[in-house]
């Protein structure tokens, strides 16, 4: 099984550094990246999926070309091989564009599956995964919890979570899916593996080698800009309750009363 | 309809309006009153008349589609289509979705077939400079920026819970439209739906979230959330810690790779308030936090804090909530 | 002007690869090992979970040769992993020390045949193996070993008993050092086993209740007349005091590694306490008296580990006075671990004295550092030998 993850680097969640540069995009020096979260599940679902059924990972990301360095953690899990798109008239892309870029890249891979997170924690948007399959003519089987492919039939079924449940998909491979915290926690990479992602092999291609460049793509073209940015209203001061269990719910329920909650 | 401002209602699996057209409706009527533009809703469903005449009581206008294959298809692709075909038609401004599951595979199949721009995960949408302006809560909730469309047309999708529903004075007139556009793209099957065993609210629409954290310890600590929830009459929440411990169903996550809720009571049980966690609910009205350690990040965003065991707390207060009469 | 070999400023630096370890393995004590540090130590019981985490991701692997799965062996790389893993839980740091320490004396004299016969399951972390060389009356000094092995046809015949030997009741595999030569001069009496468990004769006698390293079980173990064939004799009769000195040199560098990366994760803990904690309406760590102790415990940890470092790549590199670092970072290590410790408990103030944050345990942990292969005081022998020669 032959499996395409598209991942992206997003500067770490957790690091709490993250500043908009004077051009109003993130300042990516603020902040180190690391592998978004949805895509490290899509990553742990493919690698899977190939222990299972053979075949390997490739990865796929558009980024800046400072990227290599966190595609090598994603190597490190166990993907085969990465390609990286990345061009300076990329910076600042919107959605549509990343769809296309991506789209076209695909087009350059063979694959059965192609694997996505479902969005990612920096943009959120949640708009990518279904562009590109749109672009490039694939089923979507979307917010996968589970991922069951039928070699035999050329097939594959998909549990897609729903807010009352989940619906089973299925559709012929190839298909791009876009992938869930509920199909399993990533794997640690082993130091084994991280010898290995030091020898494997990362293709850079830029927007020329796809066919495309800056009047379709890019900043230049990009069909959304930043207007201006504010800091959120502060919260009003915390009420502190350090009072015994009994008289401290008391005084939650005389807070919620108050607000008219209850 | 050039110029217009198109709002999508969603059905539901059983062709009810899903909840989150109704706000994405009434925020597109209040744009419509801000740029002197139309606002047209537009219901693509198997069966559309329900939840078009539902989304009529928002909105002056509503376009019915109906397509048979949405009953035991995918939507996000056979949605994107169609309206792809009829946006073509129409020219709409601006189109809008709620940022829901459906909402945002549609938005993105649309958004890629029409080269429009997406304002993705709008927590405001205002309008300025004859176009959408939307706000989006970035860094954690560290910082709001404002963007726009570049050629003030497009997509933009809204999160749920940012807009209060509301109908409309009058009911709007509901027109049955016959189905425009390619189907060319691959179509996916739906084999078979699945209601989850344990039937719980969607938190996403909860008025009041009962929330549990790693804190909690285990399952049966979850009883006691469960329980404040029945209380108050909310939904259960949780932090991915208790989530991946498998006390809690994937979809009650609240956070960084979870949901994002925005509802007008979040009681934390146990939870330290991680940036994690913080970004999938810091937007709540009334935040109410239990937790033993008095330095627990969710002291500094919390509007009240109660020091102390959540067990034993969260015990007297639901004894309290039970006294009270009604 | 540069002279055409110099290595340039960026030589004197982690390699990218020793980076990426060394990151990873921190993510791992940090995600996996330090939630599990505090019950290791109130229930003092072997973590065989984190043990199988280990072996899963390869750090048990790092002693040993690429040749019989290993990584290699390079003795920065495994210092980088027992620090990172000590920074979070200084038991879980043990295990690869130990793994190492035990397999030395196979590393350094075994032949090509018995390495392939016991690398493989213990790089794979399927099989673990100890150093047993202390006695109850054999501790500093190591000569006076009791414990014989007696020459029986094709096998030995080992009978004594050994104490204070680290994970020695969880083992699979045991480096013994007996005597062979008892008319011998003094170093030339012993020679080292491995002895593969379990086995008839052998008993773990008891387990020590111990300060600190609480999950990392210390045995008392007996032989009664435990055969072990002459195949598995490492090196020649009568090298066994020499090898265990030569293993300890290289082993010490473990120690200090945990030493340092206990002391590294007690300074995280004061300074995310003083960041938070406050007091007379400001953060204590604004405070010049516990800002002053912060900077000294940076200082120290960080002087600590680049002595560390610097005594691996000498050791490495095969330095003749190879014992000499390999003393001195332990001492320096050692009693900068016990410092810090001491002193993070003292910002924590009297939260640092009770279980609900980790710097006591830490404190616990870090005593062991300056007692075990080696004291300190011997390793102060040790530097003033080399420093003065042997007296007459």
């Amino acid at each position: 099984m032959r499996i395409v993850v598209l991942m992206k680097p997003v500067p770490d969640p957790a690091s709490a550094g993250e500043r908009l540069g004077p051009d109003g995009r993130l300042d990516r020096a603020s902040v180190p990246a690391v592998v978004n979260g949805n895509d490290e599940y899509a990553l742990e679902a493919g690698l899977k999926l190939t222990e299972a059924f053979g075949g390997d990972v490739t990865l796929l990301a558009m980024a800046p070309s400072v990227a290599p360095e966190t595609m090598r953690k994603a190597l490190a899990m166990g993907a085969a091989r990465g390609t990286l798109v990345t061009d300076p008239a990329l910076g600042g892309s919107c959605t549509v564009s990343t769809a296309r870029v991506l789209s076209a890249a695909l087009a350059t891979l063979e694959f059965d599956l192609v694997l996505a997170g479902v969005d990612t924690s920096d943009g959120q948007a949640g708009v990518v995964a279904p562009g590109v399959a749109a672009l490039a003519g694939l089923p979507l089987l979307s917010y996968a919890a589970k991922i069951e492919p039928d070699a035999a039939a050329g097939t594959v079924r998909v549990r897609r979570i729903t807010p009352t449940g989940y619906d089973v998909l299925e559709a012929p491979l190839p298909v791009l899916i876009s992938c869930t915290q509920a199909l399993g926690e990533p794997r640690y990479p082993s130091l084994k593996g991280i010898m290995a992602a030091r020898s494997k092999e990362i293709t850079t291609l830029s927007l020329a080698d796809l066919g495309l460049d800056g009047s379709t793509v890019g900043g230049a073209v990009s069909t959304t800009r930043l207007v201006g940015s504010r800091m959120p209203a502060a919260r009003a001061a915390t009420r502190i309750v350090r009072e015994a269990p009994d008289d401290a719910a008391r005084q939650v329920v005389a807070f919620l009363v108050e607000r008219r909650l209850i | 309809m050039a110029g217009d401002i198109w709002v999508i209602g969603e059905s539901a699996a059983d062709h009810s309006l899903a909840r989150i057209s109704t706000e994405v409706a009434t925020l597109g009527r209040s744009l419509a009153g801000a740029s002197g533009h139309t606002v047209t809703g537009v219901v693509i469903g198997a069966s559309p008349a329900a939840a078009a005449a539902d989304l009529a009581r928002y909105l002056p206008r509503v376009l019915a589609i109906s397509e048979p294959t949405l009953a035991d298809h995918a939507s996000g692709t056979i949605l994107a289509e169609r309206l792809a075909g009829l946006i073509a038609t129409h020219q709409p401004q601006v189109v809008l979705i709620g940022a829901g599951p459906d909402g945002r595979d549609l938005a993105g199949a649309l958004s890629a077939l029409t080269g429009l721009g997406v304002l993705a995960n709008a927590t405001a949408v205002t309008w300025a400079d004859d176009g959408p302006l939307a706000e989006h809560s970035v860094f954690g909730g560290k910082l709001l920026t404002q963007s726009a469309l570049t050629s003030g047309h497009g997509i933009v999708t809204v999160r749920p819970n940012v807009v209060t529903a509301e109908a409309a004075p009058t009911l709007g007139s509901v027109e049955t439209v016959a189905p425009t556009g390619d189907a060319t793209l691959p179509r996916v099957t739906i084999v078979e739906r699945i209601a989850a065993a344990q039937a719980v609210a969607p938190i996403e629409e909860a008025r009041i979230i009962v929330s549990g954290g790693r804190g909690v310890g285990g399952p049966d600590g979850f009883t006691l959330v469960g329980d404040l929830a029945t209380a108050l009459g909310g939904a259960v929440g949780a932090t991915r810690a208790a989530v991946d411990s498998g006390w809690v169903a994937y979809g009650q996550q609240i956070g960084q790779t979870g949901k994002i809720v925005k509802p007008a009571l979040y009681l934390a049980l146990g939870i330290s308030g991680a940036i994690q966690h913080k970004v999938g609910m810091q937007t709540s009205e009334t935040i109410v936090a239990i937790n033993r350690d008095p330095d627990a990040p969710i002291a500094e965003f919390a509007d009240m804090f109660v020091v102390g065991d959540l067990f034993e707390v969260g015990s007297a207060l639901l004894a309290e909530l039970r006294a009270r009469p009604g | 002007m540069s002279a055409p070999d110099a290595p340039g400023p960026l030589a004197y630096r982690l390699t990218e690869g020793q980076r990426d370890l060394r990151d990873a393995v921190r993510v791992l004590a940090d995600e996996r090992v330090a939630p599990r540090a505090a019950e290791i130590d109130r229930t003092s019981e072997f973590p065989w979970d984190l043990k199988q985490l280990l072996a899963e991701q390869d750090i048990l692997a790092l002693p040993f040769p690429v040749e019989h799965g290993g990584l290699g062996g390079e003795l920065l790389s495994v210092c980088l992993a027992i620090e990172q893993l000590s920074r979070a839980c200084a038991t879980t740091g043990l295990i690869l020390a130990v793994q190492e320490l035990g397999a030395l004396p196979i590393l350094l004299a075994g032949t090509p045949d018995q390495q392939a016969r016991w690398f493989p399951r213990l790089a794979s972390g399927e099989q673990l193996i100890a150093f047993a060389l202390t006695e109850p009356e054999a501790g500093s000094d190591v000569s006076a070993v009791h414990t014989k092995a007696v020459r029986d046809g094709d096998d030995y015949v080992i009978t004594g008993s050994k104490r204070f030997i680290s994970q020695g009741s969880v083992a699979d595999l045991l480096t013994v050092f007996a005597v062979t030569e008892p008319e011998a001069p003094r170093h030339r009496r012993l020679s080292a086993f491995v002895v593969e468990l379990p086995t008839p004769g052998f008993a773990v006698a008891r387990l020590e209740h111990k300060m600190g390293i609480r999950g990392s079980p210390t045995a008392e173990l007996t032989f009664d007349a435990v055969r072990v064939p002459a195949a598995n004799r490492i090196g020649a009769e009568g090298d066994g005091f020499d090898l265990a000195m030569r293993t300890l040199d290289r082993s010490r560098p473990g120690i200090a590694a945990q030493a340092v990366g206990i002391a590294q994760g007690a300074l995280e803990a004061a300074t995310a306490y003083a960041k938070q904690r406050r007091q007379f309406g400001q953060r204590i760590g604004d405070f010049q008296q516990v800002g002053a102790m912060l900077a000294d415990m940076d200082a120290q940890t960080e002087a600590a580990r680049q002595l560390l470092y610097k005594a691996c790549t000498e050791i490495e590199a095969g330095a003749p006075d190879a014992g000499r670092w390999s003393a001195m970072c332990k001492l320096v290590a050692g009693d900068t671990a016990m410092r810090v410790t001491t002193d993070a408990v003292q910002v924590l103030g009297g939260y640092g004295y009770i279980d609900e944050f980790p710097v006591e345990r830490m404190m616990r942990d870090a005593k062991i550092t300056q007692l075990y292969e080696g004291t300190q005081q011997i390793q102060r022998l040790v530097l003033a030998r080399a420093l003065l020669g042997k007296g007459s």
